[in-house]
């Protein structure tokens, strides 16, 4: 299992848009993906349940990836992260 | 597979498509002029009978009501013949009398000697240049076939595209089954009716005859009845479908609207992933109710979008007034 922690940095937070993102590029990758905000939990293959957690402009999200290809999902995530979603 | 759009109507055509809903009568019998039909306007010569040439649109039919007519017939013979010789000065494809009038001799003797077909009509000549037009703009309207499968779902118009043996036919079944109306299987053709209108409808001959593999030919109609079915509907969404792929780029969000354009009309595509056990029929139902919300205003993904960015922006504002003093 891998774990980091990334600071959301795009000016709207992890919006709908933002989710969808996250979605495209977690659902490619067999590992099983995990998302925490605070003390809220979301799958990250779920685009609402990213969403829900509400992630706004500086708030810092605990990623845990666990499964065969986690590296490099971990890479691609962390590069969508470092992109601020495509947004700016 | 799209055939540019008819460009040259004979007047033989004209009568043959609109016997019931123009009632014409060709006068002369001459039923190929010397310009064909080309245009989908309509000109009414009272000026250029009058003497005024200048815009004397000759290449559009030309439509001859109570005015003209009485204009003509009180005037002298001489001055008639010299109107009638002006309105033959140039090439026109045909002369229509509306009303049932009686047409001056002398106008039928020119239209003749210069090969024009005049036809009449008992309509009175609002209604009828209404109707011709109506007729002509179809006509006229660019067309195209597509290989798909066009269903009214809802009052929808879902039409349903994807490679040949994905599922087009069965998709349409099962909405047939649950009381929606298959407009055409397998070809669509389809008519550009206005700048944003798509209408769609089956081949002629084949219409509402499926084939279901494994089965073979079967008759919608006959066996579900008439309420399953219907001859023309306007084509408001593609749903696409495609072989389920992990790695393809699926509308997760539906803030992104993708478009499909048919005879340059953007429609809204919704490309739909398949693997077995799914079911596609509801999802079909979804996009139709989905696409009548944002008709109406209503775009749920915008929505919620909109609410939970309001939501991050009060927990921040919140958490910086709190910053050393937590409730």
């Amino acid at each position: 299992m891998v774990e980091f922690t990334k600071q959301v940095g795009n000016k709207i937070g992890l919006h709908l848009r933002a989710a969808g993102e996250f979605v495209k590029i977690a659902a490619q990758f067999t590992s099983e993906v995990r998302v925490y905000h605070g003390d809220r939990y979301a799958n990250g293959k779920s685009i609402l349940g990213l969403a829900s957690l509400a992630a706004a402009r500086g708030a810092n999200v605990r990623i845990e990836i666990e499964g065969p290809d986690e590296a490099a999902a971990r890479k691609a995530l962390e590069a969508l992260f470092d992109a601020k979603f495509y947004e700016e | 597979m799209s055939h540019p759009p008819k460009r040259t109507l004979p007047v033989r055509v004209l009568l043959e498509d609109t016997r019931g809903a123009l009632q014409l009568e060709l006068v002369n019998g001459i039923d190929e002029g010397p310009l064909p039909i080309t245009v989908t306007d309509i000109h009414r010569p009272g000026l250029a009978l009058a003497g005024f040439m200048q815009n004397y649109l000759n290449e559009r039919i030309q439509v001859l009501g109570e005015t003209e007519i009485l204009y003509l017939n009180t005037r002298t013979e001489d001055v008639r013949r010299e109107a009638v010789a002006r309105l033959m000065s140039v090439p026109v494809p045909c002369i229509i009398v509306t009303r049932s009038l009686e047409i001056p001799n002398e106008l039928l003797q020119s239209a003749t000697q210069h090969g024009v077909p005049v036809l009449r009509s008992v309509m009175l000549t609002t209604p009828f240049i209404h109707e011709l037009t109506k007729y002509l703009d179809d006509r006229f309207a660019p067309t195209t076939e597509v290989h798909a499968t066009l269903v009214d779902v809802y009052g929808v118009g879902l039409l349903f595209t994807g490679r040949s043996g994905i599922g087009k036919s069965e998709i349409a079944l099962d909405l047939v089954e649950r009381g929606h109306r298959l407009v055409a299987d397998d070809t669509v053709h389809v008519t550009k009716i206005a700048d944003d209108v798509l209408i769609g409808k089956g081949n002629h001959h084949l219409r509402h005859y499926m084939e279901i593999r494994g089965i073979g030919v079967i008759n919608v109609q006959d066996l579900f009845g008439i309420r399953a079915v219907r001859v023309q509907k306007r084509i408001e969404v593609e749903v696409l479908l495609e072989d389920w792929d992990t790695k393809k780029d699926w509308n997760r969000s539906g803030l992104d609207d993708r478009t499909a354009s048919i005879l340059g009309v953007d429609i809204p595509q919704v490309g739909i992933p398949l693997f077995p056990g799914k079911n596609i029929t509801v999802i079909s139902e979804v996009i139709a109710m989905n696409h009548m919300l944002k008709v109406y205003g209503v775009n749920a993904a915008e929505k919620f979008n909109s609410l939970l960015i309001d939501v991050m922006q009060s927990d921040r504002q919140t958490k910086q007034y709190l910053r050393y003093d937590t409730e």
